[in-house]
């Protein structure tokens, strides 16, 4: 299959898979299909992160004045657990992974599906199923303990905290179902001439991301489990009273949380991977320290919980090992950072949507990252803990990272999920919105935390209020501009142009299928001669017009 | 590129050459480190000595059921690799934690434990006063 060129008129592809074999709901509910799989995911995802962001903005509202402003603590305490439970468990872990991978991954190893189709799905109503009981608990008491659940607190609140715990349970194993499947996938499911060395870099981050899943989450069920016993049982596990230790809570949770922090930004740095290519027309530099940085971050990532636990009571022993083992976490993501940059260099450069977002995407993961160097000297945070610091740089590098890639990803690949075009104009538009209104929310939230502001207060003294402000204000800019793509991106879904195949002449193998594909990805089983970054070849380096506007195809 | 129904057929051939008495030996193996757990939660051992047996046993047990009844001895390359993995990382685990409270301030370590001041426990001096 030779991928299409500009002159060619685009085609959307009739028989594909969204329309057959069926169009109706049962055959999206009870799809094995990985493609609709991965939308309902990204369907359900996108959902989710609207609310989360409803419930941030609530937020941001309630901290515009130093005292109360729209609702009492309470609920203030409600919301921001709320904010951080959707966020995390609902839209960054499953978003990329789950939704993108669950789309491209087979379609980029030339395979017909995932390796386990049935499960595929099972993994999905595993997490709507998790959703509905976590939303349960969040409506009827919701609960006031942050999205940790730090014991003791959460064993004593009277906030209902045991749905939302049974409901994070049972999206781990949504979470491990969906790693099982894509590791099966890549070792048993590549196409002929697909080697290890010519895996796209999308999936081997991805792979990456669910060796993490299948080690880390089952601890945080175990966590649960444990939280659950002591509750039912009176043993004292995390319960000091009785003998347990409060800390150790804090260990098991963070075994997970830490690298389920990699499980949302290897994912980003897939995708980051693959825009870089596509938009430069560059191969990727160093193709192997990219791909095995992705593993050395998923192993190094274990070893670094501790940093969490800096005033918790740790040792100090334990808290200057587990210091230094999280700055490696550094190394590995500079690793990418110099290697996406080295692509760039003498690239024919398309700055297009995902590329914008690219260069959000690289200042929120380098600036986060350094802050995170900082965070995890101990000295340095004892300052800042608990401060807007922390909050401020835990957005940059694991929201924006994660948010900047996931709207890259929409874009990129829009015109393969939905074979149309989005405006690239609103998409530039909306992409400079989202990455100004991101910066303006958070640069004032590291200010504040330097200055001394806590986390998780609905009030604050005077001094800190034009800073609260100017970060409401960019709260509200990165709103409008959220908005403003999912409008456009809905318009797109009907009206907008036809794409083609390959819009982008990109080289990765998932473009080459129609657009929409196949309901069974390619009409024969492909076979590769080339690696998926390749771009050595003058009429890919140089495609006639660079970056050719798609047009209509009547 | 392994061929995943050659898995499916290799398991299978190897489900059927393993012999029943295998079984019936791992069965009695596991009954009698049962007993032996009962049996040491009797006799005295000093300060967190009980756990420290408790949990290599049930380790020995779960290990014996994951190669034998689950089939991980007759599996080669990558699925013994992941095994292993997965040891190491619950070593991980268990041994960062541990180093935490081994290294602690005494007065943070709940009482009782190991670690803790002042009764029961490691046998830990308290800190000199000046």
């Amino acid at each position: 299959m030779s991928p299409s060129h500009a002159s060619d008129v685009p085609v959307y592809n009739p028989r594909n898979y969204l329309n057959s074999p069926a169009t109706g709901l049962k055959s999206w509910l009870l799809t094995q299909d990985h493609k609709r799989i991965g939308v309902m995911f990204l369907v359900a995802a996108s959902v989710f992160f609207a609310v989360g962001g409803l419930f941030a903005m609530l937020i941001r509202i309630e901290l515009l004045t130093p005292g109360p402003t729209i609702m009492d603590a309470m609920t203030y305490n409600r919301l921001f657990t709320l904010h951080g439970v959707v966020m995390i468990f609902l839209f960054m872990i499953p978003a990329i992974p789950s939704g993108f991978g669950n789309f491209l991954v087979p379609l980029m190893l030339g395979a017909k599906d995932v390796a386990f189709p049935k499960l595929n799905l099972l993994s999905f109503y595993l997490y709507m199923l998790g959703a509905v009981v976590a939303l349960y608990g969040m409506v009827h008491g919701g609960a006031d303990t942050g999205w940790t659940f730090y014991t003791p607190y959460s064993t004593t609140t009277v906030t209902k905290v045991v749905p939302i715990l049974l409901g994070a349970f049972i999206l781990g194993f949504s979470s491990i179902l969906t790693g099982l499947n894509f590791i099966v996938t890549t070792h048993t499911m590549r196409a002929p001439g697909i080697g290890w060395n010519r895996v796209p870099l999308f999936v081997w981050s991805i792979y990456a991301t669910s060796i993490i899943q299948i080690l880390a989450t089952p601890v945080l069920g175990m966590t649960l489990l444990l939280v659950a016993v002591e509750n039912a049982f009176g043993w004292g596990i995390f319960d000091p009273a009785r003998g347990g230790d409060p800390v150790l809570f804090q260990h098991f949770f963070w075994f997970y949380s830490h690298p389920a922090v990699y499980i949302m930004v290897l994912p980003a740095m897939a995708v980051i991977s693959e825009v870089v290519c596509a938009f430069s027309r560059k191969n990727i530099f160093g193709y192997k320290a990219v791909a095995y940085s992705s593993l050395g971050i998923a192993f190094v990532g274990f070893f670094t919980w501790g940093h969490h636990l800096f005033v918790s009571g740790q040792s100090a022993f334990d808290a200057g090992v587990f210091g230094i083992l999280s700055m490696f976490v550094g190394i590995f993501t500079a690793i990418k950072v110099f290697n996406w940059t080295a692509t760039l260099y003498q690239g024919s450069i398309a700055f297009k949507t995902p590329f914008a977002y690219f260069v959000g995407f690289l200042f929120f993961l380098v600036f986060g990252g350094m802050t995170g160097v900082a965070v995890a000297t101990v000295s340095l945070d004892v300052h800042w803990h608990d401060t807007y610091f922390v909050v401020a740089h835990f957005h940059f590098i694991m929201v924006g990272a994660t948010v900047m890639a996931f709207l890259a990803a929409l874009h990129y690949w829009f015109p393969k999920i939905t074979g149309r075009m989005y405006p690239e104009g609103w998409g530039l538009v909306g992409a400079v919105m989202v990455i100004l209104g991101f910066n303006f929310t958070f640069i004032p939230q590291f200010l504040l935390g330097n200055e001394g502001m806590p986390r998780r207060y609905f009030s604050y003294p005077e001094r800190f209020w034009a800073l609260n402000v100017a970060s409401t204000a960019g709260a509200s800019v990165l709103a409008m501009g959220l908005v403003i793509v999912l409008v456009y991106l809905l318009v797109a879904l009907k009206w907008g142009p036809i794409a083609g195949p390959n819009p982008w002449h990109s080289r990765g193998y998932e473009w080459d299928t129609a657009s929409p594909p196949l309901p069974e990805n390619f009409e024969e089983t492909p076979v590769y001669t080339r690696g998926p970054h390749e771009y050595d070849e003058e009429s890919y380096a140089n495609p006639p017009p660079v970056a050719p506007e798609p047009k209509h195809a009547s | 590129m392994a061929d995943p129904r050659s898995i499916a057929h290799e398991e299978h051939q190897a489900t059927h050459h393993a012999h029943g008495m295998r079984y019936v030996v791992v069965w009695i193996v596991l009954l009698v480190l049962t007993v032996v757990t009962y049996a040491a939660s009797r006799v005295h051992l000093p300060g967190g000595w009980h756990v420290a047996v408790a949990l290599l046993i049930a380790i020995a047990k779960g290990a014996l059921v994951a190669l034998f009844f689950m089939h991980l001895w007759d599996q080669r390359g990558a699925n013994r690799l992941i095994f292993v993995t997965s040891l190491a990382f619950v070593a991980l685990l268990i041994g960062l934690t541990i180093l935490d409270n081994a290294t602690r301030f005494p007065l943070a370590n709940p009482p009782g434990s190991a670690g803790a001041l002042p009764w029961g426990g490691a046998d830990r001096d308290p800190p000199k006063l000046p």
